[in-house]
């Protein structure tokens, strides 16, 4: 099941699981293969909709972005804060509003040239020019950087408005090495928005050289021209592209003049093999290192004696749930939505249709970061008391009439039967499933015209508690909250959460609206999927953290990965 | 088609000095040749006008994604602009509500997306930013055409080989094991087949060897990944063409100008290959110009099962993302391809066919 496959970034393990996965970890090189033989081939899935990491959105686009561009901050490997990049420090201004960021003073871009504060205030406009229209402007930016907020507003076909509006942003470089980023509003979590991939620094010359001079800012083909030239793709991450074989593979090579010492994996080769099964028995024939265990093959590889040696399973910081459209009897009545929430064996769920690869979970934060807390058992399964809320609540014969929205994908359809015979069996209950094509039932959802609709589900793009209670704040029914709670209460507790410095305190917030979001059964939260994915023995130290992308164990930290001789 | 024997008053629209051109075989080859390939100019256009309607009725629009987070309406706005989805897709003519006509405006979806084709313009795709729908045909096309050629040399010799020699040697073993392994080829479906090789030839190959011998389930090169992305795609045609060209040849031996052929003391060899195959190859050569427009336009379950960069698997990303730019490109290219195939056949039966006249 891959639901939420927008922003797909997070996979979170102990260290203890992966260096008895993957071998000595990564300060051990014995047995180290040839320079030559320094290649990783991993499967990556599709081909980056774009080069441009401001305008990435998806998992596949970024495992490319993050090795050819750093941002500001990356999440430490445990996930418990940022740690720096391409800034070495930062100051906050007492009123919260001010992010002062000190920049790696030997920091180069791949040609070489230093890059200065300048190129970081370029980027940064370049991926806000509302023209160019990236995906993950809103919310994160143009909610909290100064002048912003009018995002949404700006005429795009006049240059002048255009230039206006960046003009106004609180964007500045008071010297080469210190970039300075003002807020609208204190924003504890802006150090997490700035270990975003799309945050990166670019190279105006090189740009406008790729769009044959000049341009207007409201002409996107050409603030796009760069990117589409390996040649024209210069970043200032630990890789660089070598290759681009479209919709075959992209191979990178280390960026010579990149500030850490050099990496030993000397060639990345991502492969775009769409089918999970082909990628399988590219595998199985040594044609690629790293793969995601299909789903249909996970007992295959568990029962195999050398396979399963080499494989993995990663907890993804991410949780699945059911919505429930809040606004329609009888799913107005928390009662009702308590007793769906409450006859679903999710311990069935993740061994029968996941085969083990996931954690039952009726909780709203998932295991790994902060805001993990299970005490709270109101949607846990229990089929006597789902029976006696439905009863009590007398609207058994209307929930019977609502229907479950799947999407017309087999993963969908098994999961949502899977549901369905739970709310038979347990709630004595028969919901249809209303099977229909995925891009109509993102337009339903999107209107709000659905009754249930699942399994739907976040994963983060960063272990702060802040981009999971967002979603479900009044006025974001576009985003994820479906059901579109409107909640003042909760809305005020994860407002001043948001803004809160002290961190206890903004715990403690956090934990109150966990609470409300249980108790009153917006969504019936139901498991945190896994991830199941093969490495070569000879892969070793691979640095396993909570910001890896899907099926590229490791991509985060690839200079502690290395290649072991092998035949 | 524009095959008919005999018809009077041919060329008679023609100018004068192109009129003296249709008494001869040849210049009446031509004219019919240049007249076909005008008219392709309506016959895309049409494709173009269905396949934009349609298109457009699909619900959902190309910025909603599969599944979690969604964009917020500012981008959802932002892109629209930025692509020009926010003009009409049609302009009405004729109001009628108010009676009256509509002033007519060049700036709606659909006619600037005709004036674009005419100067050869197919614009950018959505999924792939800065990207123009020409370079991803161009890129995609090759490996698919490859394939395709490839698999349709296979078609010729082996298809029509199985046909004639089952028709030959009829009720006999050999005909029965040639028609058995065209029914089971026609029936199993290519992601079966596929997925059976890759198991077969890539992975239980590669262990029983020791990694010695074995084929590679995906990729594209000139080189022996090649052999299974080939022969899948080849085997519902030879399969059809053997079963069409022993249906065929069967009817062939049983006229009378075979059994003449016979009576007089030919040579085997002359009466099949001069007879029997010229006349039983009609109907085949018939189907050879959809089939070859078939194989190099692309399979989508073969370019997904081998992990082929190709057009076939493109198209369909295409459609399921709305990629409007990209799936009226593709269409348009698919459209020629069948176009230019037709013609093809058409003028291969003059050859083929010393009674086929043109006009």
């Amino acid at each position: 099941m891959h639901i939420g496959a927008w922003s797909r970034a997070l996979t979170l393990a102990t260290a203890g699981v992966f260096i008895a996965a993957c071998g000595p970890g990564g300060t051990t090189t014995e047995n180290l293969a040839s320079p030559d033989k320094q290649i990783l081939r991993a499967n990556n899935g599709t081909e980056p909709n774009s080069f441009d990491p401001t305008q990435q959105t998806y998992t596949y686009e970024r495992a490319v972005g993050i090795q050819t561009f750093d941002s500001l901050f990356r999440a430490k490997a445990d996930g418990s804060d940022v740690e720096p990049v391409g800034a070495t420090s930062y100051n906050v201004s007492p009123d919260g509003l001010t992010y002062t960021f000190h920049l790696r003073q030997n920091e180069k871009w791949s040609d070489g040239k230093p890059v200065v504060a300048g190129d970081w205030v370029y980027g940064w406009k370049h991926f806000l020019n509302p023209a160019l229209a990236a995906g993950y402007v809103d919310p994160f930016f143009d909610q909290t950087i100064k002048g912003a907020s009018g995002y949404g507003n700006v005429d795009v076909s006049s240059a002048s408005a255009v230039d206006a509006y960046l003009n106004g942003l609180g964007l500045s470089a008071p010297d080469d090495h210190t970039f300075v980023v003002q807020l609208d509003h204190p924003a504890a979590y802006f150090k997490w928005v700035a270990t975003l991939w799309m945050a990166v620094p670019l190279r105006k010359d090189i740009i406008e050289q790729a769009a044959g001079g000049a341009f207007a800012s409201t002409d996107a083909t050409k603030a796009e021209a760069w990117a589409n030239n390996a040649a024209t793709i210069v970043g200032n991450g630990p890789y660089k592209i070598k290759e681009i074989a479209s919709k075959d593979h992209v191979t990178l090579v280390p960026n010579p003049n990149y500030w850490a010492p050099a990496p030993h994996l000397q060639q990345i080769i991502y492969y775009e093999i769409a089918d999970g099964n082909t990628a399988y028995s590219q595998y199985q024939t040594g044609a690629l290192d790293v793969i995601g265990v299909p789903l249909a093959d996970v007992t295959v590889v568990r029962s195999d004696p050398k396979l399963s040696k080499e494989a993995i399973l990663i907890p993804t910081l991410s949780q699945y749930w059911i919505s429930m459209n809040t606004t329609r009897a009888p799913l107005d009545d928390k009662n009702v939505r308590m007793a769906l929430a409450k006859s679903v064996d999710r311990d069935k769920l993740v061994n029968d249709i996941e085969h083990g690869n996931g954690k039952s979970l009726s909780t709203f934060i998932p295991k790994g970061m902060s805001g993990y807390d299970t005490s709270d058992n109101a949607q846990s399964f229990d089929p006597a008391a789902a029976k006696q809320l439905l009863a009590t609540s007398g609207k058994k014969d209307a929930l019977a009439k609502m229907k479950l929205l799947t999407r017309n994908t087999t993963a969908s359809k098994t999961l949502n039967q899977f549901l369905a015979d739970q709310w038979s069996t347990n709630l004595g209950v028969n919901i249809q499933l209303d099977v229909i094509d995925s891009k109509t039932v993102t337009r339903d959802i999107r209107k709000g015209q659905f009754d249930i609709y699942g399994l739907d589900g976040w994963i983060g793009d960063y272990p702060d508690q802040q981009d999971w209670f967002d979603i479900f704040v009044t006025g974001s029914c576009h985003n994820l909250n479906w059901g579109c709670l409107s909640d003042p209460s909760y809305d005020d507790l994860v407002t001043k959460a948001d803004a809160e410095s002290d961190k206890t305190k903004r715990a403690s917030m956090y934990s109150q609206a966990q609470k409300k979001l249980i108790d009153n059964a917006v969504v019936a939260f139901m498991y945190q999927p896994y991830e199941y994915d093969l490495v070569k023995a000879y892969v070793k130290g691979l640095t396993v953290t909570t910001t890896d992308d899907q099926n590229l164990p490791g991509d985060g930290r690839y200079n502690t990965a290395f290649i072991t001789q092998h035949t | 088609m524009a095959v008919i024997a005999g018809r009077p008053a041919r060329g008679a629209l023609l100018p004068p000095q192109l009129r003296a051109l249709t008494g001869t075989r040849s210049g009446a080859l031509a004219i019919f040749v240049v007249r076909r390939i005008l008219w392709m100019v309506p016959i895309v256009f049409f494709v173009i006008v269905i396949t934009f309607t349609l298109m457009h009725l699909a619900p959902g629009s190309p910025w909603d994604k599969g599944g979690g987070r969604q964009l917020s309406d500012t981008v959802v706005n932002n892109l629209n602009i930025r692509y020009g989805l926010n003009k009409p897709v049609f302009t009405p003519w004729f109001d009628f509500s108010t009676g009256h006509f509509i002033p007519f405006r060049w700036d709606d979806q659909f006619k600037l997306y005709i004036w674009n084709v005419a100067h050869f313009d197919f614009g950018l795709s959505y999924q792939y930013q800065g990207k123009t729908v020409s370079t991803l045909l161009l890129e995609s096309w090759p490996y698919t055409a490859t394939i395709g050629v490839l698999a349709f040399l296979l078609i010729i010799p082996i298809g029509v080989g199985l046909g004639v020699v089952a028709a030959l040697r009829q009720n006999t073993r050999i005909d029965y094991i040639t028609m058995g392994f065209a029914t089971i080829a026609a029936s199993f479906p290519n992601f079966v087949i596929g997925a059976l090789m890759v198991v077969a030839f890539s992975v239980l190959a590669y262990r029983a060897t020791g990694g010695n011998f074995y084929l590679p389930a995906a990729g594209f090169a000139m080189d022996d990944s090649l052999i299974m992305p080939v022969v899948t795609l080849a085997l519902l045609p030879i399969a059809y063409t053997a079963r069409l060209t022993r249906a065929s040849t069967l009817e062939t031996i049983r006229q009378d100008f075979v059994r003449t052929a016979w009576a007089k003391g030919l040579p085997e060899r002359l009466v099949v290959v001069r007879h029997v195959l010229k006349n039983s190859l009609i109907p085949v050569v018939t189907t050879l110009g959809p089939t070859f427009a078939f194989l190099v336009t692309g399979s989508v379950i073969v370019e997904t099962v081998f992990a082929i960069p190709g057009i076939g698997r493109a198209f369909v990303v295409a459609i399921e993302s709305r990629d409007y730019p990209m799936i009226l490109g593709t269409t348009i290219l698919f459209s020629l391809v069948v176009a230019i195939a037709n013609l093809v056949v058409d003028v291969l039966y003059v050859f083929i066919d010393p009674r086929v006249r043109l006009t």
